[in-house]
């Protein structure tokens, strides 16, 4: 069993032209990169290790040399990185490719890709429809049969909320085993590099190649391996909430709860009491830390830098000003608040111990369950633009991918089902170390249901 | 009569190789923009990494200070825009700093020693420098993210002097650590310096801070000017504005800097890149035993142990290189009086001429020592070791060769001696006979004759001893 | 949140709003913080904060520095503005 198709080894090789070509047509249509330069990918150093000459999209907050690394965001306009990520690195090291850099919500923040400063990307299934966010550009090159996998991020739900629009797998790991040296900080204690792919080993694979600990990242850690070698028998199934779920979520929903007892494992509803404070406390941590991180851009070392400021302040804020989107801005400022003193106590530090209570939780249901099932989205993939979700409802739907985040447990998003020809996905959560527990579940749903293939998916160039 | 409070807030540059979170060089007066990185620079998606030796110079200040050490050190971020700081926010410690509640003794002359509270020491980053020019500023990055380590006083100090004779032997205490250079002019040791008055009695009043202060004698005088301004102000039944204010030392005087208040609010919270510092018992054992006996300890122990008085003690124990030059020749059996009157003036001297710190230059305390040890046996004279110590830093030879070389040795040799003698005695018959009636001044006359006979080589002790035994046997 | 407390704010966080700008997201931050007020239901008294997630211990680095040729010259290249080896902006004074 080969885990790449033969396609992808040799798509760089030789006569790499029908491939390209094959990827800007494609790409016509979807806009799922924002850069697509193989060849920048083919200089940069790469060997014949397991992944040789397959090709991946990464993420453009994820600073790959040589490539731009904008975060989908006009402050970073033009900008070009002069080192790489630990993680793109290391799969550099083993053969792989990069080919280009995926669109983005800006700096991470969104579920839709809308809120790119260059362009919107298209769900495959159909173009009317968002990929999903804040990681669409790389789900919808993967779903699109542009790239076998693709790197994104995710800070609450980046990875697995666009792999649950497009219908592919999306793995956020445990936070601290993939170095975040190189990935743009949106929420640092929450962040982690994930991989978007077509099949279940796929992302396997790439998880186990860019996983270990890095002198250059503090907060990173050695993963000690599954503690009971990935076995699962029992799952937690969150209780759906009737009425929260879309009509065609709860369906899938039920689908895959069928498929896991059909399969033999111990199913048991579970009710998880501080689901309900995950979103406040998430989104209170989350623009906390994403006000410092973004302090950082002013248009003085890098970046767009508005024109004929009349003082270094006036240069900082007219270039934040004219730089960042309005989702980012709101988010600083939310950010900013909760810091400010007088207001610390009530939202910044008390978020910081509702957390805790929220670890506490999943550590004490992890006693009695080997991994929980809960849904990824509480809707299909929306239409762009605000007529099927508000900007503040697409932040309320976070709450089933963002207590993965809070917690830092590993997750992973598989394809459920297609209900009136859109994907659907449910999500897997694990102890933390336990990545193996969540490829052993997914890979026996796959044998059932494996990643469908979009409309646009193809698996010749021509 | 008032009250003066005064804390100081002190920043000394650690001497390590590489920055505090990137491996970026550690250096002063480079080329500008050359020892910069993505990490220093605040590029997108970087991280810091923290430097092992900055933390444990950071350490055996904490130490020294005799500060409690938090079991659980933690770095936060200090959120504000300023263009010399590349995040925007200053990676630093707040809540849990590596050390809290120590003291230091300063010595104020005379027996008299006062004890400041240290509030805490932390560790932080220090900011790139600003040019100002027409209507720009160019910024130089070498020095953003280079270790910065804060000692903060308790407002223990009661005037300016006091504060700078904190500054200054605290400077001493850390130059003798060896964590930093103290060098004020080159920015490797800041101060800024917090004041209030009060009626006696009544506790801290309203202070204000001062900025800018790049030696300790400006900081005596910054406070100095604060001190009159507030007491001015208060009499005249006014209050002090809570701020911040430069000092001017063109025109010898603090201006207030205006900033908004809104702007102070620094939103400190713990830094998400970098999680809990925690000492461990064999890292601070081994830091412990590192640490080196500090001034004013050593001051008192050569008072009491060489019988140095106090001025010659303070001045040989004021840099650790040349108290450890004293011991090292008080071993080598050169009396301590005598080791400290060469150091504090010969080698001084020397050491100005050609403007070289003691280690880097030729002289050492075994060459030094041998040097002395000839004199006192008699071999040369004070006149010629000066010489030869002067040959030491020139030559860099041994000081035997180069009283060879020079020719100094002394004739002590009695036989050749008391031939010079007789001939002199002989050639001044009538100087002779007034000695022998009386006229002991004389013999210096005679001696005179001596030296010059023998070009000043004669041992003058026992020359004069010849030149006595010569006259009075004849008589 | 008032207009006059989202203006405090956005002067901490460096953002020059134009009036309608302060005005619609002085509402959106104001909802936000309706919602986050759920948060304080929660007893926290005996809650310790998870400021840090898996590794709660710090490591060190070896003090050996290493200075990519290159580097510092690509990142003078990025700056907007520059003299020399100099990065420049609009006086500061
Ligand atoms: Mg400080
Ligand atoms: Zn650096």
């Amino acid at each position: 069993m080969h885990i790449f198709e033969k396609r992808w080894s040799t798509a760089l090789s030789a006569d790499k032209k029908e491939y390209t070509q094959f990827v800007m047509r494609q790409d016509e249509t979807v806009e799922s990169f924002l850069q697509f330069d193989p060849e920048r990918g083919i200089a940069l150093q790469h060997t014949n290790g397991s992944l040789a000459g397959i090709p991946f999209g990464v993420k453009d907050n994820l600073a790959v040399d040589s490539y731009q690394l904008t975060c989908g965001s006009k402050i970073l306009s033009g900008f070009t990185s002069p080192y790489t990520a630990t993680a793109v690195q290391k799969l550099i090291d083993n053969g792989a490719v990069v080919v280009g850099k995926t669109n983005l919500d800006q700096f991470g923040m969104g579920s839709s890709t809308d809120t790119s400063a260059f362009k919107k990307t298209n769900n495959p299934w159909d173009t009317e429809r968002v990929a999903g966010g804040s990681s669409g550009g790389s789900a919808a090159a993967v779903a699109a049969g542009l790239v076998p996998f693709a790197l994104g991020t995710d800070t609450g739900g980046s990875v697995r909320q666009p792999a649950s629009f497009c219908g592919i797998y999306g793995l956020k790991p445990t936070y601290g085993v993939v170095s975040r040296y190189g990935l743009t900080a949106y929420a640092s204690s929450l962040d982690v590099v994930g991989v978007l792919s077509k099949t279940v080993d796929q992302s396997r694979i790439v998880f186990n190649l860019m996983k270990g600990q890095d002198e250059r990242d503090n907060t990173s850690i050695m993963h000690p391996g599954s503690s009971n070698g990935g076995a699962v028998k029992r799952i937690g199934v969150l209780t759906a909430q009737k009425g929260v779920l879309h009509p065609d979520v709860e369906k899938s929903y039920a689908e895959a709860v069928g498929r896991l007892q059909q399969n033999g494992y111990t199913t048991r509803e579970i009710d998880i009491e501080t689901m309900k404070y995950v979103v406040p406390v998430y989104y209170t941590i989350a623009t906390a830390e994403a006000s410092a991180n973004l302090a950082r851009y002013t248009g003085i070392r890098y970046g767009y830098a508005a024109q004929d400021a009349k003082s270094s302040s006036d240069l900082m804020e007219e270039s934040r000003n004219e730089g960042f989107g309005d989702e980012i801005k709101l988010r600083i400022l939310l950010g900013t608040y909760v810091l400010r003193s007088g207001f610390q106590d009530q939202y910044y530090h008390r978020a910081q111990k509702i957390r805790t209570a929220i670890r506490n939780e999943f550590s004490r249901l992890f006693n009695e369950v080997d991994v929980i099932l809960m849904p990824v989205f509480p809707t299909p993939p929306f239409k762009h633009g605000d007529s099927e979700l508000t900007p503040f409802q697409q932040k309320v739907a976070d709450k089933y991918t963002c207590a993965a985040n809070l917690t830092g447990f590993p997750a992973i998003s598989i394809p459920s089902s297609v209900e009136n020809g859109l994907p659907v996905g449910v999500q897997l959560i694990a102890p933390p170390f336990e990545e193996e527990r969540l490829f052993a579940v997914a890979r026996v749903c796959e044998k059932d249901f494996p990643s469908p293939d979009s409309p646009l998916y193809k698996t010749s160039w021509s | 009569m008032y009250q003066t409070f005064i804390g100081l807030e002190i920043h000394i540059h650690l001497i390590t190789n590489s920055k505090v979170f990137c491996s970026c060089r550690n250096e002063f007066g480079a080329e500008p923009n050359t020892n910069i990185c993505p990490v220093c620079m605040g590029y997108p998606g970087v991280l810091p990494s923290l430097n092992a030796e900055a933390v444990r110079k950071s350490y055996q200040v904490c130490m020294a200070l005799d500060c409690t050490l938090n079991e659980t050190a933690i770095f936060e971020r200090k959120n504000y825009f300023y263009p010399d700081m590349p995040k925007n926010y200053q990676i630093s410690q707040f809540a849990f700093p590596f050390g809290i509640n120590g003291f230091f003794d300063i010595d104020l002359g005379g027996g008299t020693v006062k004890r400041i509270r240290i509030h805490d020491v932390h560790l932080e980053e220090d900011a790139g420098k600003m040019i100002h020019s027409g209507g720009v500023s160019f910024l130089d990055y070498n020095r953003a993210g280079t270790p910065l380590l804060e000692i903060v006083t308790e407002p223990d100090l009661a005037s300016g002097e006091e504060a700078e004779i904190f500054l200054q032997q605290f400077r001493q205490m850390v130059r003798y650590l060896g964590v930093t250079d103290g060098n004020m002019e080159e920015g490797s040791m800041r101060c800024d310096a917090n004041v209030s008055i009060n009626e006696q009695g009544k506790g801290l009043g309203i202070k204000t801070e001062v900025k800018n202060l790049n030696s300790s004698r400006f900081v005596n005088k910054a406070l100095e000017y604060e001190i009159k301004r507030h007491t001015k102000v208060i009499s005249a039944g006014g209050t002090i504005i809570q701020e911040t204010r430069l000092w001017d030392e063109d025109r010898n005087v603090t201006r207030s800097m205006r900033t908004k208040e809104s702007s102070n609010d620094y939103r400190y919270f713990p830094e998400p890149d970098l999680p809990p510092y925690l000492p461990d018992k064999d890292f601070l054992q081994e830091v412990r035993e590192s640490l080196v006996e500090l001034p004013l300890a050593r001051k008192g122990r050569f008072m009491s142990e060489y019988a140095l008085s106090e001025s010659s003690a303070a001045f040989v124990t004021g840099e650790k290189e040349i108290a450890d030059f004293f011991e090292k020749m008080v071993q080598h059996g050169v009396a301590p009086q005598t080791a400290a009157r060469w150091l504090s003036g010969d080698v001084q001297k020397q050491l100005n001429l050609s403007g070289e710190s003691l280690k880097a230059s030729a002289l050492t305390p075994e060459r030094l020592s041998r040097l002395l040890v000839m004199v006192e046996d008699g071999k040369i004279s004070r006149d010629a070791a000066k010489k030869v110590l002067a040959a030491i830093f020139t030559e860099n030879e041994e000081p035997e060769k180069l009283v060879k070389d020079l020719g100094l040795e002394q004739v002590s040799n009695k036989e050749d001696l008391e031939k010079v003698v007789s001939e002199i005695v002989n050639a001044h018959e009538k100087v002779a006979e007034a000695i022998r009636n009386g006229a002991d001044k004389q013999i210096g006359f005679l001696m005179g004759q001596v030296m010059k006979a023998t070009a000043g080589k004669a041992n003058p002790k026992i020359a004069q001893q010849l030149i006595k035994n010569n006259i009075f046997k004849q008589g | 949140m008032d207009v006059m407390d989202l203006k405090i704010t956005a002067e901490l966080a460096k953002l020059a709003l134009t009036e309608e700008e302060t005005a619609k997201l002085s509402e959106e931050v104001a909802r936000m913080l309706e919602y986050f007020s759920s948060m304080s239901e929660v007893d926290v008294t005996h809650l310790e904060p998870t400021n840090y997630v898996l590794q709660k211990e710090n490591r060190t680095r070896i003090d050996s520095e290493k200075n990519e040729s290159d580097i510092p010259d690509k990142i003078l290249g990025n700056a907007p503005r520059r003299e020399d080896r100099f990065i420049v902006i609009p006086n500061v004074l």
